[in-house]
């Protein structure tokens, strides 16, 4: 029997130190036993996986069965115009968007961002095959949704990589306020050709500038960030 | 609630029956995370090695028996619910270094138990909406005596063996709640935030695991000199290292120390019942009132258990609890709010009462034939919810197991708490899943 010399308690005999205090076990009458049965086994466990098969292919099934029924309707009965394109495409974008959640959950979430942008895209240029004017769709759909889709990858990656807490997310979510609203004029002036100036964007960013400057001298000062959280908790 | 009378023992058409969650059931799916499941162990150590085949065996015939054991948990629109599950298992598998892993509702085939075989180990681990520790042993217990039996053993369907060629009784399928809480009185819900261990988080899904084995006589005959009793000696010790440990953290302000302790409802209001039947006491000791010596903290715990330890306390804590549920705005609100609502209710109120949890499933019995065949029982409260640690007490003859379960690194709570019961005479055994070589 070995003991533990730091806390007194008795050790079992494989072990190599004490499980307390880490205090390496050294009895000269008794060696370790490194082939002995050790109390518990070292086989590590796996969580089992979740089956989300069911529910994966219903949605398959529904959506697919609406697009086909669309536009089997849009070619032999109601033959006016291309309406089942519309139906058909926004088929696509919810299975595109219900992928991680119920296809395949271990797809990085940042492709599962850039998916959702092409779908996004796919389904403006489905409108835009029927209204094809000004050529709307490169000039103005696919700069707005580049944007949108960056900035949305932004927040993802400073939400996962660093510690953030709601004061500091809010910094960041009226950053990206003034930054779309000021990309978003750009982008409808480029594409009406008038003059790239700012302006009701201005407002936007203007205010956005007053309150992230606010919440950095917050984050900054540790006595008024405590201060903040106790007043405003919810 | 049973909503179907049982007949028979025999398969039965068994799509109508369907078990409401009791009122201790409910809160446990609500806390389901990837990473977080409540589920705890209840372990036996034979005196000679397990065989797998045998134990399924034994397994399949226990199983029919505990209808309420043999489940999936579902969503309701209002309440979740537990149904017969008719998927292929359980299947006992060969033991693992961390126990109590998450348990998906809907992994491939949904059982909320778990058989484990390890050396000369059985080890059964519950989603504690299915059972409480008291219902789980009846489990275990028949499927020992039906393993034994396969061995070639005589063992009668006494202390807690139930016959598995007998139907299940009604009793022991009822939400035993229901039939007993019946106070007017409703206890007041606040409780101040208790000290929080603060560790370093171990990656997942690490438990780590340190068990003290203890000869029964010597614990007793400690607990007798300070003239209380054992549970209270225990809880006693706990809250003296979690003080000695905020102590050593030199915090500025201190918070009080609270032990969150599940009791087995069973003594209190006669029931047979298999499913959850416990109420939650929190002992504290207020450092800000000064420094405690020992002798003053087995005082403040054994007042306080003798004041809250009776029937019509109990009662009201459940009537308590039995009330919200039965309230009619929190019936209609849809699942998905509910659990949105008791989580965060949870996250930041719940959690934080209790500075540790530690239960005690007290001396076992079992037939005298199966004494011989069994070295002792172990339990394991599983994953503490946050960085904290849990401690299960048990003991079969004269040989009690203090296991403590928790997902951090340092063990400053674990080593007050042995030397303490060293440094007043009991001699303690420790083994441990800490630093051993994972494969
Ligand atoms: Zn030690």
């Amino acid at each position: 029997m070995s003991y533990c010399v730091h806390c007194g308690v008795e050790l079992d005999r494989t072990e190599v130190s004490c499980p307390l205090c880490n205090t390496p076990v050294n009895n000269p009458n008794q060696p370790i036993d490194i082939n002995g049965k050790l109390p518990y086994p070292t086989l590590k466990g796996q969580v089992d996986p979740v089956k989300r098969g069911d529910s994966a292919i219903l949605l398959t099934v529904v959506l697919l069965s609406t697009a086909v029924a669309c536009g089997a309707l849009n070619l032999l009965v109601f033959k006016q115009g291309l309406w089942s394109l519309y139906i058909i495409g926004l088929c696509a974008l919810l299975w595109v968007f219900f992928i991680p959640v119920l296809i395949y959950s271990r797809l990085s979430i940042y492709l599962t961002i850039l998916f959702d942008w092409a779908a996004v895209a796919l389904y403006c240029w489905i409108i835009y095959y029927q209204f094809p004017v000004n050529h709307w769709f490169l000039r103005l759909a696919v700069p707005i949704i580049s944007l949108l889709t960056a900035f949305v990858l932004i927040f993802t990656f400073a939400i996962r990589y660093f510690k953030t807490s709601i004061l500091s997310t809010a910094f960041l979510v009226f950053a990206e306020i003034a930054g779309l609203g000021v990309g978003l004029e750009i982008f409808i002036r480029m594409f009406l050709n008038q003059k790239i100036h700012i302006t009701w964007s201005a407002v936007v960013l203007v205010c956005c500038i007053i309150i992230d400057g606010m919440l950095f001298t917050i984050l900054k000062r540790t006595r008024l960030r405590e201060e903040v959280r106790r007043r405003m908790h919810i | 609630m049973l909503n179907e009378k049982y007949k028979t023992n025999k398969p039965r058409k068994d799509r109508q029956v369907w078990y409401k969650l009791d009122l201790s059931a409910n809160v446990y799916p609500t806390l389901q995370r990837k990473n977080f499941s409540s589920v705890f162990r209840l372990s036996c150590l034979l005196k000679e090695e397990v065989r797998p085949d045998i134990l399924q065996e034994a397994l399949d015939r226990t199983i029919h028996r505990f209808p309420s054991f043999h489940v999936a948990i579902r969503k309701g629109l209002f309440w979740r619910y537990l149904e017969p599950n008719r998927n292929p298992g359980p299947f006992v598998m060969p033991d693992i270094i961390n126990p109590c892993m998450p348990m998906p509702f809907k992994s491939k085939h949904q059982h909320l138990i778990r058989i484990y075989y390890y050396d000369r180990r059985i080890a059964l681990e519950i989603f504690h909406s299915v059972a409480d520790g008291g219902g789980g042993m009846f489990f275990l217990k028949t499927l020992i005596a039906v393993y034994l039996r396969l061995l070639g053993h005589e063992i009668p369907d006494t202390f807690g063996v139930l016959d598995i060629n007998e139907p299940p009784h009604r009793e022991e399928l009822e939400d035993a709640y229901l039939r007993y809480a019946s106070s007017k009185i409703r206890l007041p819900r606040s409780q101040q935030k208790a000290y929080q261990v603060s560790g370093t988080k171990e990656q997942f899904h690490t438990l780590n695991i340190i068990c003290g084995v203890i000869p029964t006589d010597k614990i007793l005959a400690a607990a007798k000199r300070y003239k209380v009793s054992l549970t209270e000696y225990l809880n006693a010790v706990l809250i003296y290292s979690l003080l000695e440990k905020q102590k050593s953290d030199g915090n500025f302000r201190l918070k009080p120390v609270t032990l969150a302790i599940p009791v087995s409802l069973r003594k209190y209001f006669p029931s047979m019942t298999l499913r959850n039947f416990i109420a939650m006491i929190y002992p504290t000791v207020d450092p800000r009132y000064g420094d405690y010596t020992f002798e003053e903290i087995v005082d403040q715990v054994h007042f306080y258990m003798r004041y809250h330890l009776n029937a019509k306390y109990m009662n009201a804590s459940i009537s308590t609890n039995m009330s919200a549920t039965r309230n009619l705005f929190v019936r209609i609100v849809p699942l998905f709010i509910k659990d949105f609502i008791l989580k965060r209710y949870y996250m930041r109120i719940g959690d934080k009462q209790a500075s540790a949890g530690l239960t005690n499933l007290g001396p076992q019995s079992v037939p005298e034939e199966m004494k011989e065949h069994i070295e002792r029982f172990d339990v394991l409260m599983g994953q503490p919810f946050s960085a904290k640690t849990n401690c299960a007490v048990i003991s079969f003859g004269n040989v009690l197991t203090v296991n403590f379960a928790s997902s951090i690194v340092e063990t400053d709570v674990e080593m007050v708490f042995f030397r303490k019961l060293i440094s007043d005479g009991i001699p303690v055994k420790i083994e441990s899943n800490r630093n051993m070589e994972v494969l």
